[in-house]
């Protein structure tokens, strides 16, 4: 069994890369030890938040700023052409289906403390929870689920700096009688799908809102159905209705996952997760197969081509070990943005800058790892997502920006070859 | 502990005890158990200092038994009592004294010597017998001995002493700083005090004043123009995220640096190191020092460094000296001082007592109270040997797993806010209301919330939640607490930050900074 290309790692950056080339007819085999951060972040598009201290309000120009300043940014080897087809070529994806945004504005979303965070794109569940324009805001929580705090967000959102005035209540619903004290956002959300939760909700909400007032839930509102379920929600109640992102598991982050999914397997890609890609045979210059290790031992893929988007540390992509070296897990590829091992790694304040956290694989144009020269390691190994250097997506606000960018950008490289091919042998 | 809104213009008592760690909680017990009208001020969170960050072995008194006798004598009989007084404090993990390929096994001869002049209970287990209660202990250990060691929770102690006391009419004042002690002639009649939460200054009365601020006693004791020699000895200290080993295993060696392990609830702690520091409150932990601990954890146990380092933090001893002339901090006696004011320096009414350690802070106590009650019109009988502790009445050794074991029948019934550590929304709502804090950290302490693998990721958001829906703090004081939290939580995990703690705090990283934003709180 050969690959036009296998993808190491499940989460937004490889599953971007993966559908692009599935799209474009390869066959496409994605590894992964399990899911990735959709799971984990909101599921919103981070482009770029915060400049410095700066809230983004045009991720379009100050992407230019920002990568004038730092060259080995991920955007810095992405044309800004090429982030604004990766955003609209994602939004058309059925698992992205009804994203709203763009680069030109970031809206701003409240988080689950009140804080207005800037997302370049939002799914529609979410945008109605825009800030910008201001208004009249009642955050609803469910009595029993503790990953939700109305009261402090309200709080919080009417002290932020807004560009106008926003007024901002909590509410607290008691859920129906004869349900599970301690319920997780997956439950919850499960019983929107199934239960008609929603049938309770706009009951319980019909007589306690204002007018005016536009209505922020946890973003539980289901896991299959979830888009239906908003969309009944506004409609009955007449309002503006939107989910805030809370504790992690995501749930529309699992959606997200789901979605992109379903669509690779639709078209013949084989997802395999609960598996680890633990290094590659080459010829020195390329690599010619991935060795994945499965519970039972290691098999070989061959391949023409492989996507590293195995994440950062938080994933399992890049490791520390005790004694303070830092390693790329796959590969062992050269990492840039690392401390020397003598030096402090971490700051002792929380909030400070942390050397560390911008570590990671440094590439050419083509997101391909390179060594100190700047030579690429492998002619045919990209990399994409949060094992690139250069970031501290979790400051800038970038990280699910950059999966998408650098997953679209990677799958680009190599169908860049395959187009030239086709068009040589047509001619 | 609730904080009384009642104005503390000026307080009485008999004995006015300064510092809330294991010995000034113990002190203000024992005082209150005997009768006498007790205040105990501290000036941060009760355990704070250096009970709430020592490794938590109750020793059996093996660590001491060849080179100080004497303080392993008092650590096995204080072990006996602790074990049932402070039933609920104490897992009964047993202690194994190894000889690992870097101690020489002739050592063993020597620690059964002196277990047996000593009296603590020690005996030779055959190494198969060893490695079969403690698999992942290094195979290559050539001999083992078994010791009535324990692990003690320091926390529950410093409570349950402070609540059995408050229960005998003493009053316990976290958070009140001393900023003067009230002389009259050459008697020390009491303190000046300022809450550190309201700001309120007031005076407190006493016919006896207990100077019990461990590392801290000197500079108490320059208050009332007396000396006290007290050094910092610093150790440091390193939780994994679980249960490495059951049993306190110790080096069969003289003691010296990371030669414990033990389990301490659901995790365990090596420890310990040794450093003089000029200043208890500036305790800078050292890449060297935890390098030194994983090595020697390594020795023990072989893959230490491989597992997961959940927190580093140091604690400092109190080490007393009549003379200046020491080098090596182990080589000053663990055994305590108790000194009195009035035969040093002609300052009656004022009596320190230091040095010690946790596992004999009961008996530290006793000594104290027995010469306050010199001073109070003669002696009253002690009975905290006899009387347990609020929350030990049942005599219930602690057990791990205790609190899965009553959440298991009804599954369903509660919210659990902190899954590592299985603590419910009620307990969290009922110590808020009860300790009457606005902090995170303070709840930390009082409920190990925030304590497990995750360090605080998924339950801290939430107990900020419910911290603030209370009414307990406003939105700026829910916004700062979270904040504090974080930058103090940060203290303990970046220094030993590698493996997959790394990922976890990456995590948390993700969770509060990409979803949460907490940076661009307002506050």
């Amino acid at each position: 069994m050969s690959y036009d290309t296998v993808v190491i790692g499940a989460g937004l950056a490889g599953l971007t890369a993966a559908l692009r080339l599935t799209e474009h007819g390869q066959r496409v085999l994605v590894v992964a030890r399990g899911v990735g951060a959709t799971h984990l972040a909101p599921a919103t598009v981070d482009v770029l938040g915060y400049l410095g201290e700066t809230r983004v309000e045009t991720p379009a120009s100050s992407l230019a700023t920002l990568v004038a300043g730092s060259r080995d940014h991920p955007y810095a080897h992405i044309e800004a052409h090429q982030l604004a087809a990766a955003l609209a070529w994602f939004s058309t994806r059925a698992g992205a289906r009804g994203y709203v945004g763009g680069l030109e504005e970031n809206l701003l979303l409240p988080t689950a403390l009140g804080v207005p965070k800037p997302s370049a794109l939002a799914p529609r569940t979410m945008s109605g929870g825009d800030l910008r324009a201001g208004g009249r805001f009642v955050f609803v929580g469910f009595k029993g689920f503790k990953d939700f705090h109305p009261t402090l967000i309200a709080d919080n959102l009417v002290r932020a700096r807004l560009p106008a005035a926003v007024a901002a209540r909590a509410l607290e619903l008691e859920l129906p009688a004869g349900r599970r004290v301690d319920m997780s956002g997956r439950v919850i959300a499960g019983q929107f799908d199934t239960e008609k939760l929603s049938e309770w909700l706009i009951a319980a909400l019909e007589n306690r809102v204002e007018p005016d007032e536009r209505i922020g839930v946890p973003a539980v509102l289901g896991l299959r159905r979830a888009d239906e379920t908003w969309q009944e929600l506004e409609t009955r109640l007449d309002r503006k209705v939107f989910e805030v992102s809370t504790l992690p598991p995501s749930i529309p982050g699992i959606r997200l996952f789901d979605a992109l999914a379903n669509e690779l397997r639709a078209g013949g890609t084989r997802i395999v997760l609960g598996v680890r890609a633990v290094g590659a045979r080459t010829n020195g210059e390329r690599i010619e197969a991935v060795d994945v290790a499965n519970a039972t031992g290691t098999i070989s893929h061959a391949t023409d081509a492989v996507v590293l988007a195995s994440g950062g540390f938080a994933s399992g992509g890049l490791e520390l070990d005790s004694f303070g070296a830092t390693h790329e897990t796959v590969f062992d590829l050269p990492l840039i943005g690392v401390p020397d091992t003598d030096r402090v790694r971490f700051a002792p304040a929380y909030f400070d800058a942390q050397p560390l956290s911008a570590a990671g694989v440094g590439t050419d144009d083509l997101l391909r790892p390179v060594d100190a020269s700047g030579q690429p390691v492998y002619a045919n190994l990209h990399a994409a997502g949060a094992i690139l250097g250069g970031a501290v997506p979790w400051k800038e606000k970038s990280g699910t920006g950059i999966s998408v960018a650098t997953g679209y950008a990677a799958a680009g490289a190599i169908l860049a070859p395959a187009a030239q091919a086709v068009s040589e042998a047509v001619r | 502990m609730a904080t009384q809104n009642t104005s503390m213009s000026s307080l009485e008592a008999d004995v006015l005890v300064i510092g809330g760690g294991s010995t000034g909680v113990g002190v203000a017990r024992d005082a209150a158990l005997r009768g006498f009208s007790t205040v105990l001020v501290e000036r941060r969170d009760l355990a704070d200092g250096t009970t709430g960050r020592f490794h938590g072995l109750l020793h059996s008194g093996g660590r001491y038994a060849v080179k100080d006798p004497s303080a392993a004598r008092e650590c096995i009989a204080e072990n006996r009592i602790l074990r049932v007084t402070a039933a609920d404090c104490v897992e009964d993990t047993g202690g194994l004294f190894v000889s690992t390929p870097w101690d020489d096994p002739e050592y063993g001869d020597l620690f059964l010597e002196g277990c047996k002049a000593t009296g603590v209970p020690a005996e030779e287990i055959p190494v198969a017998e060893a490695l079969r209660r403690e698999p992942r202990v290094n195979p290559d250990i050539r001999r083992a001995f078994l010791v009535p060691d324990a692990a003690l929770d320091p926390w529950k102690l410093v409570w349950g002493c402070a609540r059995s006391a408050e229960e005998h009419g003493a009053r316990i004042l976290p958070y009140h700083k001393v900023l003067g002690l009230e002389v009259d002639g050459d008697r020390v009649v009491g303190a000046h005090v300022r809450s550190e939460r309201s700001g309120e200054e007031f005076a407190i009365r006493a016919t006896v004043v207990v100077n019990a601020a461990g590392a801290w006693a000197g500079q108490i004791a320059k208050l009332a123009h007396c000396t006290v020699n007290v050094r910092a000895g610093m150790g440091l200290m390193i939780a994994m995220n679980h249960r490495l080993v059951h049993t306190c295993v110790n080096r069969c060696k003289r003691p010296a640096d990371g030669d414990i392990l033990l389990p301490l609830r659901t995790a365990c702690v090596i420890g310990t190191t040794d450093v003089f520091v000029p200043d208890p409150d500036e305790t800078e932990i050292r890449q060297a020092d935890i390098d030194l601990l994983l090595d020697e954890g390594e020795k023990l146990v072989p893959g230490f460094r491989q597992a997961r380092a959940l927190h580093a933090w140091a604690g400092v001893r109190p080490l007393f000296e009549d003379t200046t002339e020491v080098a090596e901090t182990r080589d000053v006696t663990r055994s305590h001082a108790l000194l009195d004011h009035s035969a040093r320096e002609g300052v009656a009414g004022f009596l320190t007592i230091t040095g010690g350690k946790t596992t004999t802070f009961r008996l530290m106590a006793e000594a104290a109270v027995d010469a306050a009650c010199e001073q109070l019109g003669g002696l009253r009988p002690c009975s905290t040997a006899d009387v347990p502790l609020a929350g030990s009445e049942s005599h219930t050794l602690y057990q791990i797993g205790h609190r899965l074991a009553a959440r298991e029948p009804v599954p369903q019934s509660e919210e659990i806010i902190c899954e590592c550590e299985l603590i419910t929304r009620g307990r969290l709502e009922d110590t808020i209301k009860q300790s009457d804090t606005t902090s995170l950290d303070d709840i930390r302490r009082l409920l190990r919330l925030a304590m497990g693998p995750c360090q605080g990721g998924f339950c801290i958001y939430r107990a900020a939640g419910i911290l603030h829906q209370g009414g307990n703090v406003d939105r700026e004081g829910a916004n700062r607490t979270l904040l504090d939290f974080l930058e103090e939580r940060w203290k303990g995990v970046h220094p030993i930050l590698h493996g997959d703690q790394l990922r976890q705090a990456r995590l948390d990283d993700w969770i509060f900074q990409g979803i949460l934003d907490v940076e661009h709180l307002p506050v």
